[in-house]
């Protein structure tokens, strides 16, 4: 039909009006302007409905059904951990992808392309923010997607693949996040790493715990080829793993649907699949509508956190030569940390984990109770309870305050200023650090408010040591502040003390601090945001004013 | 009223605008403080650098340079000098043209692994990996960052602080290389140089292997056409000197041929420049009779 012909019948308006529809019905894919007007008034659809098109026509809706049980699109019945698995998941990809744009896999380059980033890209430490925020949350999110499904009983027929393969996906996501540790290339990643690897190695026979231990680093130790692996396993080809069996899992979801609340169906059924036609919810465009502003608020969410309270840690170039005093994994792995310090590497680092894996793969075929009703699920659900509160102490094993192995001297410095990280004499700061020699056991008034309380917690440290340790009697600390440099200072940190016998230790390190270094935790308010806020405005309103 | 603000069609989408605002927003502030923020950074990393140098420089560097870079006599130079700062101290005396930064970060790298003639204990040990040494390539940075981190230091000190010991290996004089020298203007450096070589007067024989005249003159070889290096050969020059130029004698024609070596050249050495022409300013006038002399000299001592 010619465009003449189309304008005689309907007038050039009419024709043109025709044409945008159609324009617009092929973006929708499938819906017209009409039936989109009709949506966002709320009206419902007509019969046959209209707005099952899109979901035959586009990809990205085909995957999707075309309409839930209204149980189940309540919020506090999956909580969307999954769907926000799957969000961060993409917000990982993107971030990764931008960040690989600076990011060179070589020992050479690996940390001052770090450096480059922070200092030289706009928006570079946001994105490497955003990208570790992204990832230690995705961590906790697919972990509380798990316990979800676990506390619903979500596993049990016929979704005893859809939790196994969810398994699978947790596993990889873990991996995802420990390979990634590595690429910053600085201490902690380093030292992470080489222990994280180095229980591979304790695999019997020593024949394959050093085949595998060399197929991952590539070399005896961490090196060059470690950190080309350990990129290429992160940005190529767990991602491409994770996909896939993501696509597996969401199929299986899809297939069966989502299970109902337990006690809206009978004990052993499965009804998630006949929906009565009064408890439909269509995808277009509640559903839509729905998950749009949920991941939207938590994009906005995730910016917040990022910009005001995160900040992702660098800490001195990696050393293959010393070993800071503590190595910290990230923080979910202070569970297999704390199994670290009560068995030897092979048992706690590889048969109770493996079991463990097993176990949870296996819950779905082990579990033979069909009820998926909380009351009648009291081993389950006591067991859950347990096994968490068993991660819970374990994590609690693994951070550095549990079974503190180190000398009390050196532990005292390294709680005031670590060798890696910040601790509080670098918190406080340059300025704050007044010239001069200070000794625990004298009282001063430094006239600084916060080199007092500094003065305060290396007398308190000492005392708890003095306490703690039979062999650690009269404990005096000095610490001796000297201008080294031009805007560095020297702090020198002395103790000194008598041991069981009465015989004199003494223990004495120094470290430097410049007046422009800014050390940071990774977790807090980020004091200096609004202080550059103010300066990029003045500077931005000075251009402006033509200055 | 909850399903109104929260689960309601038109409440979500009211949601999701108001959280899209608020993201922009705080996306447009952290856009402005981008330029303040990566410059805190640089100068923050800049900071770390000079801290790590710090301890590598105590663990590694002050048992021959000194707890404060300021030397240890017979062991190390001292670094945080005035000398060592001074922009025409320690770099012009040597000849070198590049930075400081890079004389630090090389000579750190690469160390002084020869030994000839050296007043110093030990030699300054090759430190970079890529030349064997301990040190990777950041930590070399690092330390290069650390010692030229004492300039402000080095060069606001007085004469008396100066943790002055001599370079032998310049051929400036040891009085020319402290701040009590270098501090002084540039007419009182002028007088100072005078006065010093008014004062110190050296042999032909010395001048004569500590200007490297040597590199270029033959001097005992008696055949007529036997050349030095580059240079006429001298052991025949009091046969020849008094008919060179008409006009002047011998003595007057030696002297001119050190003072101001184009006045006259050689045949056959006509290409430009051969013979330094700077020897008027490095000798002082007794220096330069003395070499005429004993260049005439047909029976002079070797
Ligand atoms: C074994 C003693 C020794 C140690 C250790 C040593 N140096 Fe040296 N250093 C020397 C000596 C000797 C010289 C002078 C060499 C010469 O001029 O021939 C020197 C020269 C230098 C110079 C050049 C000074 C100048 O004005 O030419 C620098 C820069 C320097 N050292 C830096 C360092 C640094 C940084 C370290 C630590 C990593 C270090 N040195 C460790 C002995 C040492
Ligand atoms: C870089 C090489 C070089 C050095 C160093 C050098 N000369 Fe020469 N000199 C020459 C050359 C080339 C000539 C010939 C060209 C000329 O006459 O200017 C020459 C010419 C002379 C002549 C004239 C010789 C003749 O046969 O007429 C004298 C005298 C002389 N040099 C003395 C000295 C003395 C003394 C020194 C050291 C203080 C010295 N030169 C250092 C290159 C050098
Ligand atoms: C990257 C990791 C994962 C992603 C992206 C993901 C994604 C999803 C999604 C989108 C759903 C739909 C329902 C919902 O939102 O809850 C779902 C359901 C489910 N997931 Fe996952 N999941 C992941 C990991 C896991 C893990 C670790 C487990 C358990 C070990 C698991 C077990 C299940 C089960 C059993 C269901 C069905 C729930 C039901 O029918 O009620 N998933 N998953
Ligand atoms: C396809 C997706 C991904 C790509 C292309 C990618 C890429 C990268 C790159 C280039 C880095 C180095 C930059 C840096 O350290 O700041 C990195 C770091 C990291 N990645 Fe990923 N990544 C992806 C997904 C993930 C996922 C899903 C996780 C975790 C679940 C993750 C966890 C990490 C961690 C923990 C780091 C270290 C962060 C840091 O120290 O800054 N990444 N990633």
């Amino acid at each position: 039909m010619g465009v003449q012909q189309d304008i005689r019948e309907k007038g050039l308006l009419g024709a043109a009006a025709a044409a945008a529809d159609n324009v617009f019905t092929r973006i929708t894919a499938g819906i017209d302007a009409g039936e989109f007007r009709r949506m966002l008034q709320g009206d419902p659809p007509g019969r046959p409905n209209p707005r099952l098109k899109p979901h035959s026509e586009a990809f990205l809706l085909h995957i999707k059904p075309t309409y839930y049980h209204e149980s189940v699109t309540r919020f506090n019945h999956t909580f969307r951990l999954g769907l926000l698995s799957t969000y961060l998941f993409i917000v990982e990809t993107i971030t990764g992808i931008l960040l690989m744009i600076w990011y060179a896999p070589s020992p050479e380059r690996a940390y001052t392309d770090m450096i480059l980033l922070l200092t030289n890209i706009p928006f570079g430490q946001f994105l490497r923010d955003l990208h570790r925020l992204g990832a230690e949350a995705m961590v906790a999110i697919v972990t509380l997607h798990m316990v979800r499904a676990y506390l619903t009983g979500s596993y049990k027929p016929p979704r005893q693949f859809t939790w196994f393969t969810g398994v699978l996906l947790l596993v990889m996501t873990l991996f995802l996040s420990f390979s990634g540790y590595l690429l910053p290339w600085d201490q902690l990643a380093f030292w992470a790493v080489t222990i994280g690897t180095s229980m591979a190695e304790a695999v019997p026979p020593a024949v394959v715990g050093e085949t595998v231990n060399l197929l991952a680093r590539g070399a005896p130790d961490i090196g060059a080829n470690g950190l080309l692996r350990f990129y290429l396993l992160h940005v190529l080809f767990l991602p491409l793993l994770l996909i896939l069996f993501f696509f597996v899992h969401y199929y299986k979801v899809v297939h069966f649907g989502i299970s109902l609340p337990a006690d809206e169906e009978e004990v052993g059924e499965d009804t998630a699949n006949r929906v009565p036609a009064d408890k439909r919810v269509y995808y277009l465009p509640d559903v839509l509508t729905d998950e749009m502003s949920f991941m939207t608020v938590i994009t906005t969410l995730l910016i917040l956190i990022t910009v005001f309270f995160f900040q992702a840690p660098l800490e001195h170039i990696a050393n293959p030569q010393s070993t800071p005093l503590h190595t910290v994994a990230p923080w979910y792995f202070y569970w297999l940390q704390g199994m670290l310090k009560i068995a030897d590497k092979f048992i706690a680092g590889v048969l109770l984990p493996g079991v463990l894996l097993a176990l949870l793969m296996a819950i779905p075929y082990l579990d033979y109770n069909p009820s998926r009703r909380g009351k009648d699920r009291k081993v389950a659900i006591v067991a859950g309870i347990v096994a968490g509160t068993v991660m819970v102490i374990l994590s609690w094993m693994g951070t550095p305050e549990y079974a503190v192995q180190g000398a009390p001297s050196v532990e005292i410095v390294q709680e005031l200023m670590p060798e890696e990280g910040s601790g509080i004499s670098r918190e406080i700061g340059y300025t704050h650090l007044p010239l001069g020699i200070w000794r625990t056991d004298e009282e001063y008034d430094a006239h600084d408010h916060e080199f007092n309380e500094l003065l305060h917690e290396f007398q308190a440290t000492v005392d708890y040591y003095r306490r703690q340790d039979p062999d650690f009697n009269a404990p005096v600390g000095q610490l001796t502040i000297t201008q080294d440099q031009p805007g560095l200072k020297k702090l020198h940190w002395e103790i000194f003390w008598y041991d069981a016998q009465g015989a004199e230790g003494s223990y004495k390190t120094s470290f430097w601090l410049h007046e422009d270094s800014i050390y940071w935790e990774q977790y807090g308010w980020k004091q200096s945001f609004l202080g550059y806020v103010s300066d990029g405005w003045k500077s931005l309103s000075g251009a402006f004013a033509g200055e | 009223m909850y399903r109104f603000f929260v689960t309601s069609p038109i409440a979500k989408l009211l949601w999701g605008i108001l959280a899209s605002l608020v993201g922009i927003i705080v996306l447009l502030l952290v856009l402005v403080s981008e330029d303040t923020r990566m410059a805190a950074q640089t100068v923050n990393w800049e900071g770390r650098s000079i801290e790590n140098g710090a301890t590598l420089f105590a663990n590694n560097c002050t048992r021959c340079h000194g707890p404060n870079g300021q030397g240890l006599p017979g062991l190390g130079p001292a670094l945080n000098s005035f000398y060592f700062f001074m922009e025409k101290g320690r770099l012009q005396d040597i000849g070198w043209v590049g930075s400081l930064e890079d004389y630090v970060s090389l000579t750190i790298a690469a160390g002084r692994p020869s030994k000839t003639n050296s007043p110093w204990a030990e030699v300054m040990p090759t430190w970079g990996s890529q030349f064997g040494g301990p040190l990777r390539g950041d930590q070399v940075e690092d330390l290069t960052a650390y010692v030229l981190n004492w300039r402000e230091f080095a060069l606001a000190q007085t004469a008396e602080e100066d943790p002055f010991q001599p370079f032998p290996d310049v051929n400036n004089a040891v009085e020319f290389q402290n701040a009590a020298f270098l501090l002084l203007s540039e007419e009182e450096q002028a007088i100072a140089r005078e006065e010093f070589k008014a004062r110190n007067i050296r042999s032909p024989q010395e001048l004569w292997t500590s200007e490297v005249c040597s590199a270029c003159h033959n001097i005992n070889e008696r055949q007529v056409d036997v050349r030095g290096q580059s240079g006429p050969n001298m052991a025949d020059l009091y046969e020849r000197a008094g008919s060179r130029v008409e006009g002047l004698t011998a003595e007057e024609y030696v002297y001119e041929s050190i003072v101001d070596p184009t006045a006259f050249v050689v045949a056959s050495y006509e290409a430009a420049g051969q013979m330094p022409e700077n020897f008027a300013e490095k000798l002082s006038e007794d220096e330069i009779r003395g070499l005429v002399e004993w260049l005439l000299d047909p029976n002079r001592e070797p």
